[in-house]
């Protein structure tokens, strides 16, 4: 059993959530440490504007960084909307068919990278069987509110964090911001894999992956 | 999906990034200057109150020592998303993070606390004032060391810098009025809207987290580090 668990906060409509995504959930696979999911509304559904600038700089700077890192990018169907609401209700679904990691990799990559309308359900159809989730279980899980209120409290445990954007990593108290500080990330978790029995707090275990 | 949605959703973000991955004129310009002679150019657009603005310029400076490349500061006071609710966090997170990033390259941040705008702008005015670009940075590289990396937190004082400005410079400091218009026009006319933004060679990076991405462009455009 693990003992330090970090909360990854995560938006299906950002690209940097899109390329952190690998590295993120195989943390677990380096270090003693258990990635807690958390799915959160994009920053413009929560009336956020976000200029132009910043949008067109987002997307030269992703698509540098996705060639660097060896990841795909460019074929994009922007979620925006409906296609945000089911990707984050389906992902609270996954953590309970224990389907987190390959529903999010799977569904982060379809919009990012092959250009998925996952708002349609065929779109999305296809990315649930990829991440190996049965179809049927998905569509009901697509109407059920409670998962609606999960991602409300994910997106408003961000907040209480005193955090705006996505991804992060929350350790602790102690934050990190952008798919290029999970290296920062990392130089904490080594010490803490190297202990037994530190316990660095967090939710309680039916809500923890990995 | 209607066609609205289409434009908006596929083709323009699409092509967005199809557009910036198109660099060959860049490229060409870049080597006939090395054929002339010329000189590399990083414009590196910084804030003296901004803990990720000590990161960027200090790193791009031990960087580019060695390159053919010119440092040219663009010293700036306001900038920023206007109306953005979250720009409070983001400088008390920004000096938390800096930090952090500093570690990356065997540095300690001296400061714990956020710098007020206002109260460091005169660093930002004596910068604009230097007479030519090679003092102009060597002061501001100079005073952002000592800024970030060397006084403790606490309030931002001309008198501790005057020292500063008499060695690299020469003669007193300039009248704290000194204006930085013309770079934060040259920012909002790029439509940077924050800092620290390197802009090498018609791309722009947030240079505090793109230092190796910054150093790796400049090796694709011919001016590397001398062996």
């Amino acid at each position: 059993m693990s003992t330090t668990t970090v909360e990854y906060f995560f938006s299906f409509r950002s690209p940097y959530s899109y390329l952190s995504g690998p590295r993120a959930f195989a943390l677990p696979e380096r270090y003693d440490v258990e990635i807690v999911f958390r799915g959160v509304t994009p920053m413009a559904m929560r009336g956020q504007s976000v200029p132009m600038s910043k949008r067109l700089h987002t997307l030269r700077d992703t698509k540098r960084e996705a060639d660097r890192l060896g990841m795909s990018f460019g074929r994009i169907h922007d979620p925006i909307g409906e296609g945000a609401v089911r990707c984050l209700r389906l992902s609270e679904h996954a953590k309970d068919m224990g389907r987190v990691e390959q529903f999010v990799l799977t569904a982060s990559r379809a919009i990012w990278a092959e250009g998925v309308e996952v708002a349609s359900d065929a779109g999305m159809r296809s990315v649930c069987e990829r991440a190996g989730l049965d179809w049927a279980g998905c569509a009901a899980a697509l109407q059920d509110e409670s998962l609606q209120a999960r991602v409300d409290a994910n997106t408003q445990r961000l907040l209480d964090l005193g955090h705006w954007g996505v991804p992060v990593f929350a350790l602790g108290d102690e934050l990190f911001w952008g798919q290029d500080r999970i290296e920062d990330l990392e130089r904490r978790l080594r010490p803490r894999a190297a202990q037994s029995g530190a316990v660095a707090g967090g939710p309680p275990p039916s809500e923890r992956c990995s | 999906m209607n066609l609205r949605d289409r434009i908006e959703r596929r083709l323009v973000p699409r092509t967005i990034v199809a557009l910036s991955t198109i660099d060959g004129p860049r490229r060409l310009q870049a080597a006939l200057h090395r054929l002339r002679g010329g000189r590399g150019t990083v414009e590196l657009f910084v804030a003296f109150d901004d803990a990720y603005s000590a990161i960027a310029l200090v790193g791009l400076a031990d960087r580019l020592a060695s390159r053919p490349v010119d440092l040219v500061v663009q010293p700036v006071v306001e900038r920023g998303i206007p109306g953005d609710p979250a720009v409070a966090a983001k400088r008390r997170y920004a000096v938390t993070d800096a930090a952090r990033l500093a570690q990356r390259d065997g540095h300690e941040l001296s400061r714990t606390e956020v710098v007020p705008v206002q109260e460091a702008a005169f660093l930002a005015r004596w910068t604009a004032a230097a007479p030519d670009e090679r003092s102009r940075t060597a002061f501001a590289v100079a005073a952002m060391r000592r800024l970030w990396f060397e006084q403790p937190s606490g309030a931002v004082e001309p008198d501790a810098y005057a020292d500063l400005w008499r060695r690299i410079v020469g003669g007193d400091p300039p009248p704290a009025d000194a204006d930085v218009v013309t770079s934060e026009r040259r920012m909002e006319r790029r439509k940077l809207y924050d800092t620290p933004v390197a802009v090498v060679a018609g791309q722009w990076f947030f240079a505090h987290e793109r230092l190796p991405q910054i150093a790796h462009r400049l090796d694709d455009l011919g001016w590397r580090a001398a062996a």
